[in-house]
């Protein structure tokens, strides 16, 4: 009855769902800093539980919410024993579905490099190369960003249906610096007025159509 | 699942079958609980083989008969007397089951050219000759074929294979795997190295088992069947009888030995044998048949049940009652789907009472007593008038298509000076299918008391004067309505149902004629627009080789119907019917429709 109920409801709940990313990187003087990812679906919230009722959805097995929570901590868990992880923090709204994390790290390599790692110690079968791990580059005086390769991936791989849903979705990328910013590579990214931070906002469904709209190069003053 | 996909590959074969003479269904096992056996006359001249085996269901019986060597053959090709029946047959046992089909041969070098992977093996059965492949055994008497797998249950090889294991001194084989990931490889290497070769480990010794019992069960399905001649055609009458039926296709389901109910009666038959055998005597007859028959514009599969005369007299009881008028109102005239039940809940309550009080009086069990005990009390104590004058047993379902729900969601706000963040709540529309439940009472006192005391318990409940919403009720985003009027309990998410029609929908609901049909459909009478629920059928749950079946569905233009029958102390009956308006032959609309549920299944 509860997957019966799932089908009928998720039948025809795609034209109204959509999906919100933050990408939010703050770097300090030292190279450290803190890295915060925040996916939030509490507009598709009947979607995703319509979604969550089912055993199979587009051929694939659907977890239950309790397991994609323990996978959630679980990562949390294995990030924080990584090198150069100093803090993290989750937060898993089940109610809303909203999925945050914030993680201070002591360089952005170290960051890259342990996420990395706990995503092929939770799936042994993705193979994740150098230049896949890495979405940040930060010498000092330059930030270069692109759109991790993982989610980048994920939103490549979903089927022409879920283009509806990402149509009125939104990848948001903001990065704080610690000197003011003297220039962008990318003409949508806006800077704040303190010109320490940017914030570049793209459709989701033109992302997956072209992930180089994320990316941008920010020039700090010397 | 296992049971639907089966009865594709009869209905596959549903073209062609005629029987003449002997026939090949003799051949089902004695075992065999479920058969669908097809033949159909008109089938084979309406549509060719070369049309019905370029549906996407032949791909499957490709798959499970013919290995590589035979990829371009058909099963045009395979030599099979199409002038015979296909039945197909699923039975299962406490220790096995057993599946496959039976059909007509008309020239065996054919048929050995397709089924080119199965070696001879002797045969212990005068003029029957046996085949092996890796999975399928093939059984040639004179021209009548039967496909048969014996499997061995799981739940039985795991309790034979564990009792096995342990009574040699082992520990669980889990355990081992859990010790083996904390030794060092050293450890291993070395364990390994003095490990008893002969000796086998746990699966391997299941997989003996599975073979020996294999072998076992198989044999004995084979003495009973050739040497003791105790098939299903030659055992059971009422088989038989559906095999002269004129239709397209037969279906048969001996419920009486149909383990999994048996299973429910485990605790009777082992504990108490005696009243085993006496709630057994309620199921005995109980076997459903069916029968499919293609008309000009038409499909139709009607059903029966057979019963005892006691499980007959309680189905009497409760099928012995008149649709509820209340009922036809909220119905709408273009209203995708629906669906009506019809009973008399407090005959059919008294009716079992006065059956199964007196076979449970005869169990010497304390547990037993004490329940029966309780149930008297029950039946004496409490208030019958006030229970099914609250729910009298009539019950109605609608599907309204989809509509914009007001729903919450949460969105990020931006500081522009910071590009700092927060959240806030915010409205949401999302689109729902929209579903009503409702049933007839006359008590509408009572539904009222239990809302009333879910208003106190929580805010989201709020009394709107005749009727009630329940804030945030479904996922914690859509509201739910309750509507308590008209001799009827409504649950809906039909915004619109409860804020405007709440009295029914007047003009708009079915016609006088359709209403008419209702009432005379007894028990069950359901409705859906095949065009209308492919619409809404949500194509994500699709592979992409099955978008173009939905898209093709959308463009049809038939009707499912559903009414049940006059019911007997002896049966009941249920009639679905596909009716369409286009040109197309029915035996075509038969064949898409078995591929659109091949398809879907898949």
């Amino acid at each position: 009855m509860k997957r019966l109920l799932g089908l009928m409801l998720v039948c025809s709940c795609m034209l109204s769902s959509c999906i919100e990313i933050i990408d939010d990187l703050t770097l300090n003087l030292d190279g450290s800093g803190t890295f915060k990812y925040t996916v939030n679906l509490s507009s598709s919230k009947v979607k995703v539980n319509s979604i969550l009722a089912l055993d199979s959805f587009n051929g694939k097995k659907v977890p239950k919410i309790d397991v994609i929570e323990t996978k959630f901590s679980q990562f949390s868990e294995l990030l924080k024993k990584e090198k150069g992880i100093i803090s993290v923090q989750t937060e898993f709204n089940k109610v809303d579905f909203i999925v945050k994390i914030a993680v201070g790290f002591s360089s952005v390599q170290e960051l890259q490099n342990g996420v990395t790692a706990v995503i092929q110690q939770l799936d042994p079968t993705i193979n994740i190369t150098q230049e896949a791990g890495d979405w940040i580059q930060w010498d000092g005086k330059t930030l270069q960003r692109i759109i991790p390769k993982l989610v980048e991936d994920r939103i490549k791989s979903d089927t022409q249906a879920d283009n509806e849903f990402l149509k009125t979705g939104s990848y948001t990328c903001i990065s704080r610096l610690p000197h003011s910013i003297q220039t962008t590579s990318n003409e949508l990214c806006r800077l704040n007025p303190a010109k320490t931070a940017a914030m570049l906002r793209v459709n989701a469904l033109e992302l997956k159509l072209n992930p180089a709209l994320l990316k941008h190069t920010l020039t700090t003053a010397p | 699942m296992i049971l639907l996909r089966n009865v594709f590959f009869t209905l596959i074969f549903v073209n062609s079958w005629f029987v003449f003479g002997q026939s090949a269904e003799q051949l089902i096992p004695g075992e065999a609980v479920t058969v669908f056996s097809i033949s159909n006359t008109d089938l084979l001249q309406k549509v060719s083989i070369d049309e019905w085996i370029t549906y996407d269901f032949m791909e499957e019986i490709h798959q499970e008969l013919f290995d590589k060597s035979t990829e371009n053959k058909t099963v045009k090709e395979a030599g099979l007397d199409f002038d015979q029946r296909l039945s197909l047959f699923y039975g299962k046992k406490p220790q096995f089951e057993v599946t496959g089909f039976t059909f007509g041969i008309k020239d065996q070098t054919a048929l050995f050219r397709v089924f080119d992977d199965f070696e001879t093996i002797p045969s212990k059965y005068p003029g029957v000759k046996i085949y092996q492949s890796l999975f399928n055994n093939l059984i040639l008497d004179k021209n009548h074929g039967l496909l048969i797998r014996v499997e061995p249950l799981e739940a039985f090889l795991n309790q034979q294979t564990d009792s096995l294991w342990y009574s040699r001194g082992n520990l669980s084989p889990f355990y081992a795997l859990d010790e083996d990931q904390l030794m060092e490889e050293e450890a291993l290497i070395s364990e390994d190295e003095h490990k008893n070769l002969l000796e086998k480990n746990y699966y391997e010794l299941r997989d003996s088992l599975a073979f020996e019992y294999q072998k076992k069960f198989y044999n004995e399905v084979l003495n009973r069947l050739f040497t003791k001649k105790q098939g299903l055609y030659s055992q059971d009458s009422t088989f038989r009888e559906l095999l002269t039926h004129p239709s397209a296709g037969v279906f048969f389901m001996d419920n009486s030995r149909n383990i999994d109910r048996a299973k429910n009666l485990w605790y009777l038959k082992t504990v108490l044998p005696t009243l085993y055998l006496d709630v057994q005597e309620l199921y005995e007859d109980n076997i459903i048949t069916g029968d499919l028959t293609l008309k000009n514009s038409t499909i139709q599969f009607d059903l029966k049940a057979h019963y005892s005369k006691a499980l007959g007299s309680i189905y009497q009881e409760m099928n012995d009652a008149s649709f509820d008028k209340n009922i036809a109102p909220f119905i709408q005239s273009n209203q995708p789907a629906y669906f009506t039940y019809t009973i008399n809940l407090r005959s059919a309550y008294e009716k079992a009472y006065d059956v199964l009080v007196p076979i449970l009086s005869k169990a010497k069990d304390p547990e037993i007593s004490f329940n029966l005990l309780l149930l008297k009390l029950g039946n004496a104590l409490v208030n019958k008038d006030a229970l099914f004058d609250t729910y009298k047993g009539s019950l109605l379902m609608t599907f309204n298509g989809i509509q914009k729900v007001k729903t919450r969601k949460i969105t990020f706000f931006y500081d522009e000076q910071t590009f700092e963040y927060g959240e806030r709540e915010a409205e949401a529309e999302e689109d729902m299918p929209i579903f009503t439940f409702g049933f007839s009472t006359k008590r509408k006192d009572i539904p009222e008391m239990i809302l009333e005391h879910f208003s106190q318990i929580t805010s989201k409940f709020e009394n709107k004067g005749d009727y009630w919403v329940y804030e945030k009720a479904i996922f914690d985003a859509a509201p739910l309505f309750f509507i308590n009027a008209k001799g009827l309990f409504i649950i809906t998410n039909d915004r619109d149902l409860a804020e405007n029609h709440r009295d029914g929908y007047g003009q708009q609901a079915l016609s006088k004629r359709a209403v008419k049909s209702l009432k005379k459909s007894g028990t069950m009478a359901g409705f859906a627009n095949i065009q209308e629920v492919a619409q809404r059928f949500p194509s994500d749950f699709l592979n992409p080789e099955q978008q173009p079946l939905i898209d093709f569905l959308r463009n049809k233009t038939g009707a499912l119907s559903l009414k049940s029958g006059v019911t007997t102390d002896e049966s009941t009956s249920v009639s679905v019917v596909y009716t369409f308006t286009d040109s197309e032959r029915s035996s075509k609309h038969f064949l898409d429709l078995l591929n659109t549920l091949y398809l879907l299944t898949k």
